[in-house]
């Protein structure tokens, strides 16, 4: 039975997408219909950590053509990080449905495209061959495309920069694709397969004999660059401003909670599993840009009044600790950049969502125009207020224990200078955090004979939960961090040993 | 032979690819695009064997005549599935990058419709081609 599960995990969302198609007028039955299937996905994922973690790897044949043919690996890493996405993407669209418009975005691509999403997102955690990698980007990328444009009601960006945001997306994507291509083509060239454990095999096999090609170095660092902007490392995160502000905020929420991270676990998976050699010359150049992330998205996000661009820039900022820890490169450095992208993901994820509703209380996205909303909408500053502190790293949230491994793993490996630049810039963090915060709840209401209107646009009760939710779970991480920093170890211990996920996709037989 | 062509090709494609998408007008954007992406196409295509004899299909009878180069690593010798040494002969061509190069090729071909898509909107919407003028979200 477990048997099977990485492969429903990427076909019920393609399958649900063609439902969801086929019932764009039955809007209550959409409603149902995908907030099931999503609980479902989420159980599906859960029951499949919780099995993988028990029993090892699990392998999905598609077709039943071993290693030659499409497989899907399920190890720790790929099922924990389904997980996390099947959790945020349950909430965003719990959160979406009561937030997106109705007419232009409800009754039309909302649902199918949120579907395909989710699918493309599985599958890049779960599949093991390289070129299928490369298919699921292109999904995850078109299906989020497709989403950008959709419009919400705390919503202000026009349809023109909209327009402009995808444009830049779009391109900027079709290039990072182009050069994964080439770097694919160059490894099938040298090892003839593209499944990652043979590849891991072969070329593990040609650097004991001494016979490793220099361009397998070119191909590390081609893929350095496709994941480096897939995770808006710091030259290639100049994007990341543009198009993530201007989607709607369940996207916005998925696009800076998971799909950025897929960039990180594309570094962990290929660089870990498949270029093991040339880790000597990823990892300096990982720190380097990492700080450097660190520093640009901090400082920028300071200058910034627009408070979806503001915390995109945070974003940005944020992803560069979750680098700094895959940099510093020892198994507790790791083990600490897991926690962090876990506790990341959920508390920006819960930001994004609280923002979007603020954006809607307040009728502009321009925070010196905001101010004293503690007052008409306590539930928004409490969120708002949780989502900071867990980012600034305060506890009792997880960003706290998240931002504490990460110090204290790179202190014990002696990193010292990369350790303070790193606290710097969380001081920096905490300003701009806790000063917007401070800027749109504290205060005078600004417009005190609109408190009636700010009133009657406060959240409705589904999206209340969704938000209830993510905060107990961001809470809980912060209290109780044992069972995930327990499976971050035993990821960095698969990571830094994939003897067993080599054993378990070429053990089998082919037929 | 043919190989040095095909190769200094593929870079001649990839030069003119990057020039055309430094350029400033949309449209030259989107064609340097397709010609980027046709290149890496071309680049999948040169990795396999193109040079075997017969379609790779096995039937009873081809199974017992072949050494089975494509589908056998012989690492020792040096001989790694799609990369064969001088004097080996190939009985296969690599069915393989075949069927990668149509993948990429019909991702490619939906990116580039889309990419037009957004093009003509971007021009009804500012009433230019030109990038530079483009600029609403300030990087």
């Amino acid at each position: 039975m477990y048997h099977n599960i990485p492969i429903l995990l990427v076909a019920v969302p393609i399958f649900f997408a063609a439902i969801t198609v086929f019932l764009r007028s039955r809007f209550k039955l959409q409603k149902a219909l995908n907030t099931t299937v999503f609980a479902g996905l989420f159980i599906m994922s859960l029951a499949l950590l919780l099995h993988v973690w028990e029993n090892g790897i699990v392998v999905y044949e598609v077709g039943e053509w071993g290693k030659y043919g499409i497989i899907l690996v399920a190890d720790l890493l790929g099922s924990g990080m389904v997980v996390l996405s099947s959790f945020i993407s349950m909430m965003a669209m719990i959160y979406g449905q009561d937030y997106m418009d109705k007419e232009t975005a409800l009754d039309t691509t909302f649902f199918p495209l949120f579907n395909i999403m989710v699918a493309g997102l599985n599958g890049i955690f779960l599949t093991g061959d390289l070129f299928n990698l490369f298919v699921f980007f292109e999904v995850l990328v078109m299906a989020s495309c497709g989403l950008i444009v959709l419009t919400g009601r705390g919503d202000h960006t026009p349809m023109l920069y909209k327009i402009e945001a995808i444009f830049k997306y779009l391109v900027l994507n079709m290039f990072s694709i182009i050069v994964m291509l080439t770097a694919i083509a160059s490894l099938y060239a040298t090892v003839g397969t593209l499944n990652m454990a043979d590849i891991s095999v072969k070329l593990a096999q040609l650097s004991a004999a001494g016979t490793m090609p220099w361009h397998v170095y070119m191909i590390a660092l081609m893929f350095i660059v496709v994941f480096g902007y897939k995770a808006a490392m710091f030259p290639l995160h100049f994007w990341l401003a543009d198009v993530h502000p201007s989607a709607p905020a369940p996207i916005h929420a998925m696009l800076s909670g998971m799909v950025i991270k897929v960039g990180i676990y594309g570094i962990l998976r290929i660089h870990y599993l498949i270029f093991p050699d040339v880790l000597f010359l990823t990892r300096p150049i990982i720190l380097i840009l990492s700080l450097v992330t660190i520093g640009v998205g901090a400082a920028s996000a300071i200058g910034q009044y627009d408070l979806k661009r503001m915390l995109a820039y945070s974003s940005v900022s944020q992803i560069g600790y979750v680098l700094l820890g895959v940099g510093m490169g020892s198994v507790y450095t790791t083990t600490a950049a897991l926690m962090y992208l876990v506790n990341h993901a959920m508390a920006k994820s819960m930001l994004f969502l609280a923002t979007g509703e603020t954006l809607y209380h307040a009728g502009t996205k321009d925070i010196r125009k905001m101010g004293g909303f503690i007052r008409t909408s306590p539930f928004l500053a409490t969120i708002f207020l949780m989502g900071s502190m867990s980012i600034a790293g305060l506890p009792p949230m997880g960003g706290f224990i998240a931002k504490f491994v990460v110090f204290d793993s790179g202190l014990e490996a002696g990193f010292y200078a990369p350790v303070a630049i790193a606290l710097l810039f969380a001081i920096f963090t905490l300003f701009y955090l806790f000063r917007t915060w401070m800027t749109i709840f504290w205060g005078e209401l600004k417009e005190p004979e609109n408190e009636s209107d700010f009133i009657a646009r406060s959240p409705t009760p589904q999206i209340k939960v969704a938000l209830a939710l993510l905060a107990v779970a961001v809470i809980f991480f912060g209290v109780y961090p044992e069972p995930l920093f327990a499976l971050a170890s035993e990821i960095t211990a698969q990571l830094f040993d994939p003897q067993p996920y080599i054993d378990a996709v070429l053990g089998g037989q082919v037929r | 032979m043919n190989n040095t062509l095909l190769s200094i090709t593929i870079a001649l494609l990839f030069g003119i690819g990057t020039f055309m998408i430094l350029r400033k007008d949309i449209i030259k954007i989107v064609l340097g695009m397709t010609i980027l992406s046709h290149s890496a196409n071309l680049l999948i295509f040169s990795s396999g064997i193109t040079g075997g004899k017969t379609v790779p299909i096995i039937t009873e009878e081809i199974a017992q005549h072949t050494t089975g180069i494509i589908f056998t690593d012989d690492l020792v010798n040096g001989i790694l599935a799609p990369i064969v040494p001088e004097g080996t002969e190939m009985l296969f061509v690599d069915p393989m990058v075949q069927a990668l190069t149509l993948t990429a090729i019909v991702i490619s071909l939906a990116t580039t419709s889309f990419l037009l898509i957004l093009s003509y909107r971007v021009y009804k919407e500012h009433n230019t081609t030109d990038v530079s003028k483009v600029r609403r979200l300030r990087g």
